[in-house]
C-alpha cells in the first residue's frame, strides 16, 4: 500500500464509511454556490464599487489610519506623485523601486523625481528566456533590498478592515511592498470594496475563469509584533512605514 | 517533539513559583483577552458568525477525505506537490529527503505549531541542515532551546532582559534596553537568512479545497519572506485545516484574527497557490504540501473528540482560562497547551502520561464561551476524566479507588433519598465544628479533608435547611396571595 494509500484509508475508517459518491456541499459553506451565481455576484460587487466609491474611499481612509497607514487624499495623479516625490526627499530614500501596475504608471514618479537624485527603478522582467529573466531577478531582489522606498498599485483596497490587496503577478513583484522599509501604496477611486467578503467573492470568480493569482497578500498597516512583553514594535521583517495615497 | 505531559505538576510548581513567568500570564488577560473581547462586540452579527464557522467546520471534518481529495488535485493543478504524512515520521522523512535531495543548506521558517509537533528542527540538524525560525517570538525560543509557551505569543514568558541576555549570550549582541533594540538586532540577524536560504518552510492557517490555496495569517512579515525568497517553499499542515471555498476565508478570518489578538485583521493575510508561474516577477520554483495525520484519525474516529478538529489555534481558550493563566503553556508538557490542548494532548500523545491534563480545569466554561467556533472543551474535559476514572478504553488508567467509588455510591443514594438526607444534615450540623471554621477559614479538616479545606473556606451549614425554607416561602406566598 502506498503512504497516499494508508492515509486516506485510515482516514476513512476513522470517517466510517466507505469510499462512496462525493457529498453535497453544506448549505452553510459558499461551495454551494454555482459559477453562474458566482458570476452575477461578482458584476454587483464591481457595480456597487463604482456607484458608492465616495463612500467607500471615506471608510477606507478611516479604518486604515486605525490600521497604522499614513494616508494621504491627493485629487490628481500628478499630486500624488509629488507626494511621493517629497517623501523619497524627506527620507532620503537614496532609491526607489516600483512595480509596473497601471496606477503606479499613471504617478509618473520617474518626472516627479527627476534631478533629485533619487533613483526609480522598475522591477518588471524582460520577456526574454529563462536564464536571463534568473539573471534580472537577482539584480531586482539586489536592488529592492537596497531601496528606501517600495512603491506599489494595488487591486483592491477594503473598508472593513484598512487594508490593501495586492496579487503578484507580471509587473507586480511580490517583493517590492516587502523589502524596502517603506512602503507606498497607490488605492484609486473604484478600488475600494467594502468587506472581506466581496474580496473572496471577486477572487472566487477570478479563479474560476481561469486566472491563476499564485501569490496574494492582504497588507494592513505596517510588519508588527508583540512578541516581547506585549510591547508593540513595528518593522520587524516587513516595512516598519506605510503609506496609503488614495486617488480620486 | 518528545510530550513531557506527564510532569504537569511540577511543571505547574515552577510557573507558579516564577515570578517572570506569572508578570508574562498577567499581560494575557489585560492584552488578548479584553482585546478578542472588544473585537469580537464590534463585529456586526459575531454570534451568526460564529455559528457559521461552526457549521462549515463540521461539515468539512464530517466529509474530510473528500476535501482533502479536491485540495489535492488543485494544488496538484497549480503546479505543486501533496503529500499525506500518516505519522510524525513519514512528514520528517519527507522533508529531510526533499532537503537532501534539493542540496539545501539552509532553511527558514515561519511559525508552525505542526513543525514543531512532529519535531522536524531536530531531524533537520541531523541531516547538517540549519532550521532558523523567524517569527520573532519563535526566534527567542529557538536560541534559548526552549518551546512555545503560547500558541501566537510563544516568547510571552520572557522579560526584555532575559531576552537581551540571550541576544548577548547567542548571538554577541551588545546589552540593550528597549525592545526596539531587541527587535531591530533580529531583524539584522534574520535579514542575512532570508536572503540566503534555499528552502521556505511555513505551516498553514487554513488551506482551500476547491483553489488549493494556503493560507498564513502573520503580522512580522517573516511567513511573506518564507513564501517568496528561497527557491523551495514547503508548507506543512494538520489534516482538518482545510475549508472549502476562497469565500469562507472571509468567515475564518475574522473569526481566527479577531479571537486571538483582536486586530480587525492582521498585518499581513498571504495566499499561496503552487509555486511562482512563469511570467510571475519572483517566487519559489516549487511548492509542496505536506498534510499530516499524526494521531489526528483518533480524534475524527471517536464523536466524543472529532469536534477538537474544529480549532482554528487562535489561543482565545488559552488567554480565557483560569488555569492557564497561573500554569502557563510549558507546565501542559506538549505543543498544544491550554484547555483545548488538555484535550488535544492525551488523545494524540497518550493518556497514560497526560492524566493530568483533563482534571487541570475548573470546568468554569470560559474556553468555550471564548471559542469563535464554540468547541465544547468542558465536555471532552469531562468525558476524559469519565474515560480516566472508569478505566473505559484504557482499563491500567483506572484511577478511582474502591473507597471512592463506594462514597460516591453512597452519596448518591443519600441525595436521591429526602429521608436520609435530611438526617445526613442533621448529623452534618452536629459534626461540622472542627472543620467549619465560619468566618475564620484558619480550621483544617481531618485526614484527605485537609487538602480540600488548606485553601478554602468550609461554610457552616444552615440552621435552616433550604427545603425548609423553600416551604415556608410557598407558605407565605400562599397566604399573601389569598
Amino acid at each position: 500500500m502506498t503512504e497516499r494509500a494508508r492515509f486516506f484509508d485510515s482516514l476513512r475508517r476513522s470517517l466510517g464509511r466507505e469510499p462512496g459518491p462525493p457529498p453535497a456541499p453544506a448549505p452553510e459553506s459558499a461551495l454551494s454556490r454555482d459559477a453562474a451565481d458566482v458570476r452575477a455576484r461578482a458584476e454587483e460587487i464591481r457595480r456597487e464599487a463604482q456607484d458608492n466609491a465616495g463612500p467607500l474611499s471615506d471608510a477606507l481612509k478611516q479604518a486604515a489610519e486605525t490600521a497604522g497607514w499614513r494616508v494621504a487624499v491627493c485629487e490628481t495623479h500628478e499630486a500624488a506623485a509629488r507626494y511621493v516625490a517629497d517623501l523619497a526627499r524627506e527620507i532620503e530614500a537614496g532609491s526607489v523601486v516600483r512595480s509596473a501596475h497601471d496606477a503606479v504608471e499613471r504617478l509618473g514618479i520617474e518626472r516627479a523625481l527627476e534631478g533629485s537624485g533619487v533613483d526609480v527603478c522598475t522591477m518588471a522582467l524582460d520577456d526574454a528566456g529563462d536564464a536571463e529573466r534568473d539573471e534580472q531577478r537577482e539584480a531586482n531582489r539586489e536592488r529592492m533590498i537596497g531601496a528606501g522606498i517600495g512603491l506599489t498599485g494595488v487591486d483592491y483596497a477594503i473598508a472593513e478592515t484598512g487594508s490593501c490587496v495586492i496579487v503578484a503577478r507580471q509587473g507586480a513583484s511580490r517583493l517590492v511592498s516587502l523589502l524596502p522599509p517603506v512602503h507606498v501604496a497607490v488605492v484609486e477611486l473604484g478600488q475600494v470594496l467594502p468587506s472581506l467578503d466581496e474580496l473572496f467573492a471577486l477572487l472566487r470568480q477570478r479563479f474560476g475563469e481561469g486566472d491563476p493569482q499564485s501569490y496574494m497578500n492582504i497588507i494592513t498597516g505596517p510588519s508588527r509584533s508583540a512578541d516581547i512583553e506585549y510591547q508593540l514594535v513595528t518593522g520587524v521583517h516587513g516595512p516598519g512605514e506605510v503609506h496609503m495615497v488614495i486617488v480620486g | 517533539m518528545e510530550p513531557k505531559t506527564a510532569q504537569f505538576e511540577q511543571g505547574a510548581a515552577a510557573a507558579l513559583a516564577d515570578p517572570g513567568v506569572q508578570q508574562g500570564l498577567r499581560g494575557l488577560y489585560g492584552g488578548f483577552h479584553s482585546a478578542r473581547l472588544t473585537a469580537a462586540a464590534a463585529t456586526p452579527d459575531w454570534e451568526e458568525l460564529r455559528e457559521r464557522g461552526r457549521a462549515i467546520k463540521t461539515h468539512t471534518i464530517e466529509h474530510l477525505d473528500y476535501y482533502l481529495e479536491m485540495a489535492e488535485r488543485n494544488v496538484r493543478a497549480a503546479g505543486g506537490s501533496v503529500y499525506f504524512a500518516a505519522d510524525a515520521e513519514d512528514a520528517r522523512e519527507y522533508v529531510a529527503k526533499l532537503a537532501r535531495d534539493r542540496g539545501v543548506k539552509l532553511a527558514i521558517k515561519s511559525k508552525s505549531m505542526v513543525s514543531e509537533e512532529i519535531g522536524l528542527n531536530d531531524r533537520l540538524i541531523a541531516e547538517g541542515i540549519e532550521p532558523v525560525e523567524t517569527d520573532l517570538g519563535e526566534y527567542i525560543i529557538q536560541l534559548a532551546g526552549e518551546t512555545p509557551f503560547h500558541i501566537i505569543a510563544p516568547a510571552i514568558h520572557k522579560s526584555r532582559e532575559d531576552v537581551s541576555e540571550l541576544f548577548e549570550d547567542k548571538l554577541n549582541a551588545p546589552r540593550y534596553e528597549r525592545i526596539e533594540e531587541l527587535a531591530g538586532e533580529a531583524r539584522r540577524q534574520l535579514r542575512e537568512k532570508f536572503i540566503g536560504a534555499d528552502m521556505g518552510i511555513t505551516g498553514a492557517n487554513f488551506i482551500v479545497a476547491e483553489t488549493g490555496t494556503l493560507t498564513l495569517v502573520t503580522n512580522e512579515g517573516n511567513g511573506r519572506m518564507c513564501t517568496s525568497m528561497p527557491r523551495i517553499h514547503v508548507a506543512i499542515t494538520g489534516m482538518e485545516k482545510v475549508v472549502p471555498s476562497l469565500e469562507d476565508l472571509a468567515v475564518f478570518l475574522r473569526l481566527l484574527i479577531r479571537s486571538a489578538t483582536g486586530q480587525r485583521i492582521s498585518s499581513y493575510v498571504t495566499t499561496v497557490t503552487g509555486p511562482r508561474k512563469r511570467l510571475d516577477e519572483d517566487g519559489p520554483e516549487e511548492f509542496h504540501l505536506v498534510v499530516v495525520d499524526n494521531g489526528r484519525s483518533g480524534l475524527l474516529a471517536d464523536p466524543h473528540f472529532r469536534e477538537a478538529l474544529n480549532c482554528l489555534r487562535c489561543g482565545a481558550c488559552l488567554n480565557a482560562c483560569p488555569v492557564y493563566r497561573k500554569v502557563g503553556g510549558h507546565a501542559y508538557g506538549w505543543v498544544y497547551p491550554g484547555p483545548i490542548g488538555a484535550v488535544v494532548s492525551p488523545v494524540l500523545t497518550g493518556i497514560s502520561d497526560a492524566k493530568h491534563l483533563p482534571f487541570a480545569s475548573s470546568l468554569c466554561g470560559a474556553c468555550k464561551e471564548a471559542c469563535p467556533v464554540k468547541i465544547n472543551i468542558p465536555r471532552m474535559l469531562l468525558k476524559l476524566r469519565n474515560e480516566i476514572s472508569e478505566g473505559d478504553n484504557h482499563p491500567e488508567e483506572r484511577s478511582s479507588t474502591l473507597a471512592e467509588r463506594l462514597a460516591f455510591k453512597g452519596w448518591r443514594a443519600a441525595m436521591s433519598n429526602p429521608a436520609i438526607m435530611s438526617a445526613a444534615r442533621s448529623a452534618g450540623r452536629l459534626m461540622q465544628g472542627p472543620i467549619s471554621g465560619g468566618t475564620s477559614g484558619q480550621q483544617k479538616g481531618p485526614g484527605p479533608m485537609a487538602g480540600w479545606t488548606r485553601h478554602r473556606e468550609a461554610p457552616r451549614l444552615a440552621d435552616k435547611p433550604f427545603r425548609k425554607r423553600w416551604r415556608d416561602l410557598q407558605d407565605d406566598a400562599g397566604e399573601s396571595s389569598k
